[in-house]
């Protein structure tokens, strides 16, 4: 409870004063970005995706056999000892054994290729729809590696998250039916963490190492924002925007708070920067003025000339114009990495690409100049998902897509929990290529997590959340769910010293 | 009165206008926090004169008590835990809300915090602020004042390790803009600039066609006749048939130096054709010095004797018969080259073959000293030699039906790709 009273004549209600007011120099970001998710330009499409499966059941199945045996191993039930079985083929009825393999959910109101191409579609569209999951138990659960798949059953199985891709260890028997029935599920949990600093180099002062002294250094900050949603047609929290940006430019709020902003030494856009594209209006034909050229009239003449598909009199370029403006005020002062997302011009299926700087004609000069490796632009368009290092802190950022597939998969609205599941199954879009677009990878399987980040957001969602999970080997993880600005009105600032989270919430 | 309250009279009172604390410190150059302050001063003293005159918004910061902060947050929250998994209970942080007020709700907005760390004027306005999202229009008008002059006085929280990179795409640009509009200009001066009189004509016959065949054609016969019109340079016939013309340019650019200051200024046209302006400078190109560039005169010289040569040719053929279609379309070009071989040429007769020396006008094409590629002919020997006694040399082109081949490729090779004469020629 604040009155106006108590405020007057202080600060900046007050005549103007004097004082030389000097400027605050912004901190410096110690920025690091990993390629994890960068594919190459001449990428091939015709591979099938069964590799992804196959590697990322490799990659992970050797952590999750470690856990098994560890929780496992000597196991008796019933005066049975449980057993390894290498295949899920060589499960055997009646037999207590555990088997690793990868999960795949079989849900009627899951799209799949399968159908489509029964059904002679060979284009599907996007999905739009809530949930796969049904709750007249229609939905089943399957195990299945290369040699073949069988089907889960048991309670302990409503205990966990389960989406399709995810790899688990089963310990069980086959019982008359030939499912199996699953007494304990294990996964391959934390991956190792590096330490911090682990890519970069500390900075030279290091008066604002972890020293527990608070006074030595205020520690620096990044900023989160997510679903900025530039629209073409909509103004309607224009005034938050602008709220928004001065506040990162630190020109709004009093000298205090000044200081305090001039800490936010990194901006990280982490998707659907611009809004989804309304239906355009058919009649909203350009109207041509007497004094055009011959090519405009021409172009006028066949205003509905489309070319695949595309009518080219919908492209509306006033939302990219807005985000161009926005990071060009913003870029003098702080460096931006901008993530794409569902909305943002950049390829549909995972991993997404970075955002083209041609979009921002005027950002772009600060980015930096392709084919060169020397260092990151200082507005650094990347991937999504992406991987990078920032104050020495792992940081693994997605714009929200994962969670969104797995959310459809499970009854639960409990996304902090799908981030953790995502983290303890060690990999971060396991629904991919299932119901998550993606490329058709070959070599490497990206989404693995090889590493444990230390800080891991997720862009675009309906609320704000955080929390810190712990790994057995003392990984600590700050998960933070990134609300989406244009619904919440809110950012999210992340301390890089303790990795501890202050929401920023903006109202007018 | 200061001059602040000057400005914001005249800009409030009398043209009606919202100012924002941004807009009055770039215009009046005052750090953001100065700005502020004037608002209040500003606010604050007009509104003693006289009640309401001046309606202010505010922007307040800080923490919101708890309840407040629930209002929006619960219903979710509720929502959430109706999920049948166990719910991971979220981290309660640290929320500071920045609103911005009209004064009219100020005291209900402030009722609502905890603490405010932080409030100051946002604008001020004639009357009161109903819709505030009509706010974003006062932000809006300065986003160009932002941009160009980042002015430390005025802006709070600089960052001196901003990189950017360099344009070097700038200059170019601006010419590129430049040099359409020029070029669309003066299309009429190059065709009709100054043209010599007779070999122009042969030239402007030959220019229109750019036809690959004939390409080799006409770049003999123009080398001479274009010199003294042509200058390098102009982006102007850009067309689809430029790119050709633009080697025949080329190589009659070249006794002139081209002028430094033009591609200076225009770095887009550098395709070698004319600029239209240039033609003033052609009278008096100035010779380079070049390995195998004959002088104008001789090469002049030159193009007469070809065009001799090759009606003389055209018309023995016209007389003697025959030849293939092709060959009627091939040939033209290097005839003239080939019979000039009867006086250039050093053979001897032996065993029924006839060998020696012949001139050849060869292809090179070299870079010049700014880096284009040109195409120079340039008179070379070359050994030959032939099966057959010497037949009279007129006998040549139409040789007999059995020899057409051998020498038909011969010919061709030595117009058009003087090297691969080599692998012709028989080697003795």
């Amino acid at each position: 409870m604040v009155t106006l009273d108590e405020l007057t004549g202080l600060g900046l209600l007050q005549k103007p004063s004097e004082d030389a007011r000097e400027p605050l120099e912004r901190r410096e970001s110690n920025y690091h970005p990993l390629n994890t998710f960068a594919l190459p330009k001449d990428r091939p499409y015709k591979q099938q995706f069964a590799d992804i499966y196959f590697l990322r059941l490799t990659k992970i199945k050797p952590a999750v056999e470690e856990h098994s045996i560890a929780a496992w191993e000597g196991t008796v039930l019933g005066g049975e000892r449980a057993k390894k079985v290498e295949r899920v083929l060589d499960v055997r009825q009646g037999e207590l054994c555990w088997v690793v393999g990868t999960v795949y959910m079989d849900m009627p109101l899951k799209p799949s290729i399968l159908e489509d191409v029964s059904r002679d579609r060979w284009i599907s569209a996007p999905m739009n729809i809530d949930k796969y999951y049904s709750n007249d138990g229609s939905d089943s659960v399957m195990l299945e590696d290369d040699s073949g798949r069988i089907r889960l059953v048991g309670d302990s199985l409503k205990d966990y998250f389960l989406v399709t891709g995810c790899i688990v260890a089963v310990m069980g028997t086959e019982n008359a039916n030939g499912e199996f029935d699953v007494i304990d599920l294990k996964f391959a949990d934390l991956p190792p963490q590096p330490d911090r600093w682990s890519l970069s180099s500390p900075p030279k002062h290091q008066d604002v190492k972890m020293t527990g002294d608070p006074s030595s250094s205020p520690s620096k900050k990044i900023a989160i924002v997510s679903g900025l949603e530039f629209s073409g047609s909509s103004t309607a929290y224009t005034t938050e925007l602008n709220l928004l940006l001065e506040y990162l430019l630190g020109e709004t709020l009093g000298p205090n708070e000044q200081s305090e902003l001039s800490q936010i030494s990194r901006l990280i856009l982490a998707g659907n920067s611009i809004a989804e594209p309304k239906e355009h209006l058919a009649n909203t034909l350009p109207t041509t003025k007497p004094t055009d050229t011959k090519e405009n009239v021409l172009l006028a003449k066949k205003p509905f000339a489309k070319k695949y598909g595309y009518d080219a009199s919908s492209y509306n370029p006033i939302p990219s114009q807005l985000l161009d403006t926005f990071m060009s005020e913003l870029l003098p002062t702080i460096p931006i990495t901008l993530l794409p997302g569902t909305f943002d011009p950049a390829n549909a299926s995972y991993p997404q690409q970075p955002i083209h700087a041609a979009m921002f004609p005027k950002s772009r000069t600060y980015a930096a100049i392709p084919g060169t490796d020397e260092k990151p632009g200082w507005l650094d368009t990347v991937t999504n998902p992406w991987e990078g290092e920032i104050e020495g802190w792992r940081v693994l950022g997605t714009g929200g897509q994962n969670l969104d597939d797995i959310c459809k998969y499970v009854d639960s609205s409990d996304r902090l929990g799908m981030m953790e599941a995502m983290c303890r199954w060690r990999c971060s879009a396991p629904t991919a290529p299932d119901t998550l677009w993606s490329y058709p990878f070959q070599e490497d399987e990206p989404f693995v997590m090889k590493e444990c980040p230390h800080l891991y957001f997720v862009g675009s969602q309906p609320e704000f959340g955080t929390k810190i999970i712990e790994g057995a080997e003392g990984q600590m993880v700050r998960l933070v769910l990134v609300p989406s600005f244009s619904a919440t009105k809110e950012i999210v600032l992340i301390d890089t010293e303790t990795l501890d989270v202050t929401k920023i919430k903006i109202t007018a | 009165m200061e001059k602040y309250m000057e400005w914001l009279a005249n800009n409030v009172l009398i043209d009606d206008k919202v100012v924002s604390y941004r807009v009055l410190s770039r215009a009046l150059k005052v750090h953001v926090n100065t700005a502020k302050q004037m608002l209040y001063e500003f606010h604050r003293s007009q509104n003693a004169k006289h009640a309401g005159t001046i309606h202010a918004t505010y922007v307040v910061y800080g923490v919101k008590t708890a309840d407040a902060q629930n209002n929006g947050a619960d219903d979710d929250v509720e929502m959430a835990h109706s999920g049948s998994e166990s719910q991971s209970i979220p981290d309660v942080v640290p929320t500071y809300t920045l609103s911005l007020v009209a004064e009219e709700h100020l005291k209900d907005v402030l009722a609502e915090y905890d603490e405010v760390s932080s409030i100051h004027i946002y604008s001020v306005a004639p009357r009161p602020t109903k819709d505030i999202t009509l706010l974003s229009d006062v932000a809006t008008g300065i986003e160009g004042l932002s941009l160009e002059e980042h002015d430390k006085k005025i802006v709070p929280i600089t960052n001196s390790r901003v990189r950017r990179r360099e344009r070097k795409a700038a200059g170019i640009r601006a010419a590129a803009a430049a040099a359409p509009v020029k070029n669309q200009v003066e299309p009429a001066p190059k065709k009709s600039g100054p043209v010599p009189p007779g070999p122009s004509k042969l030239r402007e016959e030959l220019k229109p066609d750019p036809t690959p065949p004939k390409e080799e054609k006409a770049a003999a016969p123009e080398k001479p006749a274009a010199a003294p019109v042509k200058k390098p340079a102009p982006a102007l016939k850009r067309g689809a048939s430029s790119g050709i013309m633009q080697a025949f340019s080329k190589a009659a650019s070249l006794p002139k130096k081209e002028k430094p200051a033009e591609t200076s200024i225009q770095p887009l046209s550098d395709d070698g054709e004319d600029d239209g302006e240039d033609d003033e400078e052609m009278p008096q190109p100035k010779p380079r010095a070049k390995a195998g560039v004959k002088s104008k005169k001789e090469r002049e010289e030159e193009l007469r004797r070809m065009m001799e040569q090759e009606d003389e040719v055209k018309s023995e053929k016209a007389e003697s018969e025959e030849p293939e279609p092709m060959e009627e379309e091939e040939p033209p070009a290097p005839e003239p080259v080939k019979e000039d071989e009867g006086p250039s040429e050093v053979a001897e007769t032996s065993n029924g073959r006839r060998r020696g020396k012949r001139k050849v006008m060869r292809k090179k094409q070299i870079m010049d000293d700014q880096g284009y590629l040109v195409t120079i002919q340039e008179p070379g020997w070359e050994s030959f030699s032939e099966d057959e006694a010497p037949p009279p040399q007129k006998v040549k082109p139409n040789p007999p039906p059995a020899a057409p081949a051998p020498s038909k490729g011969k010919k061709g090779a030595a117009k058009g790709q003087g090297n691969i004469m080599s692998f012709f020629s028989k080697k003795t």
